[in-house]
């Protein structure tokens, strides 16, 4: 029995695939705005050494770098459903766990999981600006806020843009374990196309194919925007 | 409290999964032996820029890290017995799910550690080359005496990284059917209908192993940093 490629059907699952990506951008871009801003809040405060808060978050941060990202989201998933069944009864809520939408929990769990990647990445930046730099601006009499804008992102964004990017990329293709907890982003939405035919590598070939065109997109973009903010860091004289 | 998390079944959940822990260092080991030989060959392949296979090289590194490895996995189990078929008319089909599993880790891992390899041999200045070749070495000894020895603490730290991700990564080899410590939790709950203790042991258990890697390759960076310090001043 020789093995058909049916690029009929691989076109139409490029489509399906296609349509799908806004479930895909859902589960990394949102995350990566929402881990950008918690993961910011947690730099600061680590690199400030507030004291207990600071310990607390450095162990939080190291524990959840060591686990695999698909257990994270199904502990969550799990731990999400048991206790909404175990807590929603008590206090008289009309909410079980079947109201808990998958992609919900997905985003959350893809959230918490860019947090603690973008929090290091964001000390990185910050600590990758000589110190000189923070005192050379307080003293000729800058503000917090100018100090921010005028001298340190500006050192800063070179820094951190490739570091995002490739985070950026790791959600992505994070964004297909939560075909695992049942969310029906691009992986999910191919092999239900080929459930009736058994084509599945045509599914997984046109699903891997938009997959690549994203993160290469998302390269591309880095790639521009470091030339834009490198600007700065060009040598020669004024 | 006990219907949302029971800690003695928690306590229960490692002795079990543990005894499967082989299996998933199996899989990080062969993929990263495997995956050093053939990410070598391929960052030496765009380094010297050998015609045609640099641009085949450059397209596979590209859509290997473009993929989620979930997908690579299926494309690999699925893919590879019909590419056999059709190239050497073999049968693979009966092959362990184990062996699909390995060549999917050890093809991701070949195009990352490709990369590190790349960069790391690329940080180290021509000027070094140049000057092994003015003393008389050959090609080979200039990279083994030379590059290499500078190549591979630039490298170190990504390199640990990567296995640290590679470990993780090996989480999803459940998906295929291979019994290691994410497998092992669905035959623990098919006893216990509950899973969630499991799970949460399988991440310390990921967590431990983690950690001790990170740990094992800080003081390896340490220990090469400080002996290139010390060369240097002699």
């Amino acid at each position: 029995m020789g093995f058909q490629f049916d690029s009929a059907f691989f076109v139409y699952e490029l489509i399906v695939a296609i349509k799908y990506i806004p479930v895909v951008l859902l589960l990394s871009v949102v995350p990566l705005a929402v881990g950008m801003i918690l993961g910011s809040a947690i730099a600061v405060v680590r690199l400030f050494k507030v004291r207990g808060l600071a310990q607390f978050l450095a162990a939080l941060v190291i524990f959840l770098r060591g686990v695999p990202l698909l257990l994270q989201l199904t502990i969550l998933y799990l731990a999400l459903h048991l206790g909404v069944d175990a807590v929603a009864p008590k206090y008289g809520l009309a909410l079980s766990s079947k109201d808990i939408s998958y992609t919900l929990v997905a985003v959350i769990g893809l959230s918490i999981h860019a947090a603690v990647y973008l929090s290091e990445v964001v000390r990185t930046a910050l600590q990758s600006v000589p110190s000189g730099q923070y005192e050379a601006a307080y003293s000729v009499g800058m503000n917090s806020r100018e100090m921010l804008y005028r001298i340190i992102l500006p050192q800063a964004l070179p820094v951190a843009i490739p570091l995002l990017g490739s985070n950026l990329i790791g959600l992505i293709k994070g964004s297909a374990i939560a075909s695992l907890i049942s969310v029906v982003e691009i992986v999910n939405a191919t092999l239900f196309e080929a459930n009736s035919n058994y084509k599945f590598l045509e599914a997984y070939l046109a699903a891997a194919l938009i997959y690549w065109a994203l993160c290469v997109l998302v390269e591309r973009i880095v790639a521009v925007l470091e030339a834009r903010v490198s600007v700065y860091g060009k040598g020669g004289v004024v | 409290m006990e219907n949302i998390f029971s800690f003695s079944l928690f306590i229960d959940a490692f002795p079990k999964l543990l005894s499967r822990l082989d299996i998933t260092l199996y899989i990080v080991l062969i993929a990263l032996i495997f995956g050093l030989l053939i990410g070598s060959y391929i960052a030496l392949v765009r380094l010297y820029k050998m015609p045609v296979l640099s641009q085949l090289a450059t397209v596979y590194v590209s859509f290997i890290r473009g993929i989620p490895i979930l997908v690579l996995l299926y494309i690999v189990y699925i893919g590879l017995p019909v590419l056999v078929e059709g190239l050497f008319h073999v049968n693979i089909n009966r092959w362990d799910t184990l062996i699909f599993v390995l060549i999917a880790y050890i093809v991701n891992s070949s195009a990352f550690l490709s990369e590190i390899i790349r960069s790391a041999v690329a940080g180290v200045e021509v000027g070094q080359t140049e000057a092994a070749y003015a003393v008389g070495m050959t090609r080979w000894q200039a990279f083994r005496r030379i590059v290499f020895p500078q190549a591979i603490k630039i490298a170190l730290p990504a390199l640990g990284n990567n296995i640290v991700s590679l470990l993780k990564d090996t989480s999803l080899a459940y998906t295929l059917g291979v019994i290691d410590i994410i497998g092992v939790i669905k035959a623990i709950s098919s006893n216990t209908y509950r899973s969630l203790e499991a799970y949460a042991a399988a991440a310390i258990i990921f967590f431990v192993l983690s950690l001790l890697l990170e740990q094992t390759f800080k003081r390896l960076e340490k220990r090469l940093g400080t002996k290139h310090v010390v060369s240097g001043q002699e």
